[in-house]
C-alpha cells in the first residue's frame, strides 16, 4: 500500500489486505491507528511492510515462531487434572510500537516509582517516619500478610531492597496507568527476550528500518546489578539464582536467566547455611555463595525464619543474610510494597520520599476496608474490577461487566465478610493492538510489563515483556488465561 | 560445578545409552524376524527380556511356538512394551524422556545444540505408538531412533567444555554400558548356553568345538567347521559362516563388533571367543573393557579438589579388577563361573554408582551434620 494514501487519512485498504477488516472503536486507544484509522506516524514502515506481505507467508511465520518456541522449550507448566503440562504462550508477531517520547516518559516514571517504593521499604523496616508522619496507615503496613517483622533493621545493600522489578501498565485515552507493582518475584523477561528474538527473524526489514532499540544486554545488566549487592564487594561474586525447581511455572525462565546471566541454578536442597555463611554443594565441595536471586516466595526462603512448617527452603539462611554475609535479592518482605491496598498511596509516598509529582498515575482504587470504598464498590459491581489485595496473576478476582448476576452476588458476599482483603477499580478501556487472525488483522487488548533494575543504580533496557488477551473481546491477559505475548518496539528518536 | 547439575549430566548419559542400546537390540530382533524360525525370535525375545531383568507382558513368554501366527501377536505385544510402553522404565520411550526431564532441569548447563537434538528426538517418538512403524520398516524407526542418540553425543563431543559435567556424563553413559553389556551377556548365556550339554572344555586358548546351539539341527557342518580350525583356510571359515550361530553373529551386530571380530578371528563365532572379545578386547567401544577404561578416566578426571572420593575411586578399581584380572582368571570350562563373572561386572557397577552417589552428590559435610 501507497503510504501517501495513508496520510490523507482515507486509508481503506483494497479487498484481501491484511487491515481490510480492521474496525478501530472510539473507546479504545488503538496502539497503531489514529482517531481517523490512518496509521500513526511511528508506526507506518511496519503498517506499510505487513500489508506488502503475502498473508500466507505472515502465517507461515507465526507458526514457525510458535513451534520454535515449543523446540527450544520455552514453555511455562499449568497445573490440571493430568498434571503438568508443558505449554507455550502464544506470540503474535505483530509488534507493538512505543516511540522515543512516549519510551521517554515512561523510563522517567518507572525510574520515579521504583525509588520510592525502595525509600518506603528502607523506612517501614526502619525509622518508620511514613507511618509516624501518617501518610499511610499502621496497621496497614505492619498488619499486611507480606510484612516481615524479620527485616526489621536490616541493613540491605545501596538500599535495593527491590532489585528486580516488574510493573504492568495499561494505555488509556487518558495515557499510561500503571496498574500494578511486581516487587516479590516478577516473571515475564524471558519471554520479551525470546518474542524478540523470535519476531526480530520473522521481520527483518521492518525492524532495521524502524531502528528500533536493543534489549539484548538484559542479562548482562542483571548480572552487574546482582554482583553490586555482593557482600564481599569483589568483581567476581559468587551468584546463583534459586528456584522452586522444574515444577514451578516459570522454570523455563529461571534456567534461561540462569544461563544469560551466567550463574548456577540451584534449589534449596543444594544451599547450606552454616556459622552464618551460605553454601551451595558442587562437585568439589562446599563453595561459597555471595548473592542469591531467587525466583521463590518469602516462606520457602528460610523455614527457621518464614515457615517452620515448610520442608522446603535452607535453614539458617535467614541468619547468614542478616549477618551480611549473603544478598538476597529481592529482600524478604517488599511483597508489602505491591500489596493492592499499599498500592493506593504509591502517589503519596512518590511525594513523600521523593518531592516530586508522579509522572506515571495510578488506576483509581476504591479500598473496601474504608466504609465508603466498600459501599460505592458494592453499589458498583456491575462497572468494577474487584481484587484481592494479596492475589496475583489474575485470580481471585472478579471483572464486573462480564461476570453474571449470581456470580456478581456471591462475591458480595465475600468482600463484606472480609472488606480489608479487596478492592475495587474501574473496568480499564485498554488500549488495543493489532493481531494476525484467520481473517486477517484484528485488534485485541494489550498491556506492557517493563523491567527495571537497581544495584547501586537503577538500570533498565528500552522494552518490554507485552501481554496480549488473545480471545476477542477479552481483558484478561495473564498467561495462565489465554493470554499471548508480542515483541514490543521501543524506537529509537 | 553444582553437584546437582553434574548428576543431572550423569542421568543424560545413563538414560541415552540406554536408549541407544535398547534400539540397537530390538532393530536387531526385528532382523531376525524377517526371516529366522520361530523359536530363534522365541529366544531372541528372551535375550531381550533377560538382559534387562524384566518380566514380559502378560508374565511370561510361553509362546505356542508352532503358531507363527501368534508369535507375530506377540512381538506386537512385546515391541509396544520395549520401545513405547510409559510404565515401562526401560523402554526407549522412558529412557528418551527421562534423559530430556534431566537435561530441562540442568538446561543452563547444557549446550542449546544439545538441548534442541535431545527435545526434538523426544518429540519424535511423543505420541508414537508401535502401530505407528510396524507397517513401515521398523528398522527405520530404530535407525533414526538411535542416529539422534549417536547426534547427542557427537556435538557434545565437539561442543562441551571439558569440566565436571562432561566427566559425568561421559561417567554415566560408560557405566551403564558396561553394566548393559554384563547383563546382555549373562542373558546370552542364558538362552543359549556356549557350552551345550557335552561341551568340551577348552584347552588351549582356542575355542570349544558343539558350542553351537542347534537351532538348525546342522550339529555335523558345525563340528566339521570347527574341526577345521578357525585359521587360514577360507573354504572351512565358509562353511564355518554358514554354519555359524546366527545368535551369536547378532550378538556382534548389536555391539557394532562383527567386522572387527571377523578381522581377529576370521568368520569363525565360536561363543567362547565373541563373549571373550566383547568382554576383555581393549578396543571395541562397546566392549566391557573399553567401557571401563572411559570410566576410570573419567573418574580420575572430575574435581580433584573437594571431599575424598576415595570410595568411588575404590570402586573404579574393583570395576577394573572384574574385568581386567577376574575375567582373565576364570574357569573357561565352568560356564556357572563364567556367569557369576559377568554378574560381577554388573555388581561393580552397581557399586561404582552408589559410590560416585556418595561422593559427589550427597555426601554429608564431615561434622556429624547431615547435608539434607
Amino acid at each position: 500500500m501507497p503510504v501517501e494514501q495513508a496520510e490523507s487519512g482515507t486509508a481503506a485498504p483494497e479487498e484481501g489486505h491484511l487491515f481490510a477488516g480492521y474496525e478501530t472503536d472510539p473507546a479504545f486507544y488503538d496502539e497503531m491507528f489514529d482517531a481517523d484509522g490512518a496509521p500513526r506516524a511511528h508506526c507506518r514502515e511496519l503498517w506499510a511492510a505487513l500489508g506488502e506481505t503475502p498473508r500466507d507467508e505472515l502465517a507461515t511465520m507465526q507458526e514457525r515462531a510458535e513451534r520454535s518456541f515449543l523446540h527450544e522449550g520455552i514453555t511455562f507448566s499449568v497445573y490440571g487434572e493430568e498434571g503438568a503440562q508443558e505449554r507455550i504462550i502464544p506470540i503474535d508477531i505483530v509488534p507493538r510500537l512505543v516511540d522515543a517520547e512516549q519510551w521517554d516518559l515512561l523510563e522517567r516514571g518507572l525510574r520515579q516509582r521504583l525509588e520510592a517504593l525502595n525509600l518506603f521499604l528502607a523506612d517501614i523496616y526502619g525509622p518508620g517516619r511514613v507511618i509516624a508522619d501518617g501518610v499511610i496507615p499502621a496497621d496497614m503496613v505492619r498488619g499486611c500478610p507480606q510484612f516481615r517483622n524479620a527485616m526489621r533493621g536490616v541493613d540491605v545493600p545501596h538500599g535495593a531492597y527491590v532489585s528486580v522489578c516488574g510493573t504492568d501498565l495499561v494505555r488509556t485515552h487518558d495515557g499510561f496507568l500503571v496498574l500494578e507493582d511486581n516487587l516479590r518475584v516478577p516473571s515475564g523477561v524471558s519471554y520479551m527476550l525470546a518474542n524478540r528474538a523470535a519476531v526480530k527473524t520473522s521481520l527483518r526489514d521492518a525492524f532495521r528500518r524502524h531502528r528500533v532499540r536493543g534489549i539484548e544486554n538484559y542479562g548482562r545488566l542483571l548480572r552487574r546489578t546482582l554482583a553490586e549487592l555482593s557482600p564481599r564487594g569483589d568483581s567476581d561474586p559468587t551468584i546463583v539464582l534459586l528456584t522452586p525447581g522444574v515444577y514451578n511455572s516459570a522454570f523455563y525462565e529461571h534456567m534461561f536467566l540462569a544461563r544469560e546471566t551466567g550463574v548456577e541454578l540451584v534449589q534449596g536442597g543444594d544451599l547450606v547455611a552454616r556459622n552464618g555463611f551460605v553454601y551451595m554443594r558442587t562437585t568439589g565441595g562446599l563453595r561459597r555463595v555471595d548473592v542469591i536471586y531467587r525466583r521463590i516466595d518469602d516462606d520457602f526462603l528460610d523455614p527457621l525464619t518464614f515457615r517452620p512448617d515448610s520442608m522446603l527452603g535452607t535453614p539458617g539462611l535467614f541468619n547468614a543474610y542478616r549477618l551480611g554475609n549473603v544478598a538476597i535479592a529481592n529482600a524478604p518482605g517488599t511483597g508489602v510494597a505491591d500489596d493492592k491496598s499499599v498500592y493506593a498511596y504509591v502517589p503519596d509516598i512518590i511525594r513523600y520520599f521523593l518531592n516530586e509529582e508522579p509522572l506515571l498515575a495510578n488506576v483509581e482504587t476504591h479500598l473496601c476496608r474504608d466504609p465508603d470504598g466498600l459501599e460505592y464498590t458494592l453499589d458498583n459491581l456491575d462497572k468494577l474490577v474487584v481484587k484481592e489485595v494479596g492475589g496475583s496473576g489474575g485470580y481471585g478476582m472478579l471483572v464486573g461487566p462480564h461476570a453474571t448476576a449470581e456470580e456478581r452476588a456471591a462475591f458480595a458476599e465475600k468482600v463484606r465478610a472480609t472488606p480489608e482483603n479487596y478492592i475495587s477499580q474501574p473496568t480499564l478501556d485498554l488500549s488495543r493492538a493489532p493481531c494476525l487472525t484467520e481473517d486477517g488483522a484484528a485488534p485485541r487488548h494489550v498491556d506492557l510489563r517493563p523491567f527495571v533494575l537497581r544495584g547501586q543504580e537503577t538500570r533498565l533496557v528500552p522494552g518490554a515483556f507485552c501481554r496480549v488477551a488473545l480471545t476477542p473481546g477479552s481483558l484478561v491477559v495473564n498467561s495462565s488465561q489465554g493470554g499471548g505475548g508480542k515483541d514490543l518496539w521501543v524506537l529509537s528518536g | 560445578m553444582l553437584s546437582r547439575s553434574a548428576l543431572g549430566l550423569y542421568w543424560i548419559g545413563r538414560y541415552l545409552e540406554r536408549a541407544q542400546h535398547a534400539c540397537r537390540l530390538i532393530a536387531d530382533q526385528f532382523e531376525t524376524m524377517k526371516d529366522r524360525p520361530v523359536d530363534e525370535i522365541d529366544k531372541g525375545w528372551r535375550r531381550l527380556y533377560g538382559g534387562l531383568g524384566r518380566v514380559p507382558v502378560g508374565g511370561a513368554l510361553s509362546s505356542n511356538l508352532d503358531d507363527e501366527r501368534f508369535m507375530l501377536v506377540d512381538a506386537f505385544t512385546l515391541a509396544d512394551d520395549l520401545t513405547f510402553e510409559a510404565g515401562n522404565p526401560d523402554s526407549i520411550r522412558s529412557s528418551l524422556a527421562n534423559a530430556r526431564e534431566n537435561a530441562r532441569q540442568v538446561r543452563h548447563v547444557v549446550d542449546e545444540d544439545l538441548w534442541s537434538c535431545l527435545n526434538l528426538a523426544f518429540f519424535d517418538l511423543r505420541d508414537l505408538g508401535i502401530a505407528d512403524i510396524w507397517q513401515d520398516r521398523p528398522s527405520e524407526f530404530y535407525r533414526r531412533t538411535e542416529d539422534a542418540v549417536r547426534t547427542f553425543f557427537g556435538i557434545a563431543e565437539s561442543n562441551m567444555y571439558r569440566d565436571d559435567g562432561w566427566h559425568f556424563l561421559q561417567l554415566g553413559r560408560f557405566v551403564e554400558r558396561a553394566q548393559l553389556l554384563s547383563a546382555l551377556l549373562e542373558a546370552q548365556l542364558a538362552v543359549y548356553p556356549a557350552g551345550g550339554p557335552d561341551a568340551d572344555p577348552v584347552t588351549d586358548g582356542e575355542t570349544s568345538d558343539a558350542e553351537t546351539s542347534d537351532a538348525e539341527g546342522s550339529d555335523g557342518v558345525a563340528d566339521a567347521a570347527a574341526d577345521a580350525g578357525p585359521v587360514g583356510d577360507p573354504a572351512a571359515d565358509q562353511a564355518a559362516d554358514q554354519a555359524a550361530d546366527p545368535d551369536w553373529l547378532s550378538l556382534l551386530r548389536i555391539c557394532a563388533a562383527r567386522d572387527a571380530y571377523g578381522r581377529l578371528h576370521s568368520l569363525h563365532y565360536d561363543p567362547a571367543a565373541v563373549v571373550d572379545f566383547l568382554v576383555a578386547d581393549p578396543l571395541p567401544p562397546r566392549s566391557s573393557r573399553y567401557a571401563r577404561a572411559l570410566v576410570c578416566a573419567a573418574r580420575a578426571a572430575v574435581s580433584p579438589a573437594g571431599p575424598p572420593p576415595a570410595a568411588a575411586g575404590r570402586r573404579a578399581g574393583r570395576l577394573a579388577a572384574s574385568i581386567d584380572y577376574d575375567w582373565p582368571n576364570r574357569d573357561p570350562a565352568d560356564e556357572d563361573a563364567i556367569r557369576a563373572t559377568l554378574r560381577g561386572i554388573g555388581d561393580s557397577c552397581r557399586r561404582l554408582h552408589d559410590d560416585i552417589d556418595a561422593a559427589y552428590f550427597s555426601y554429608g559435610l564431615g561434622d556429624g551434620e547431615d547435608g539434607r
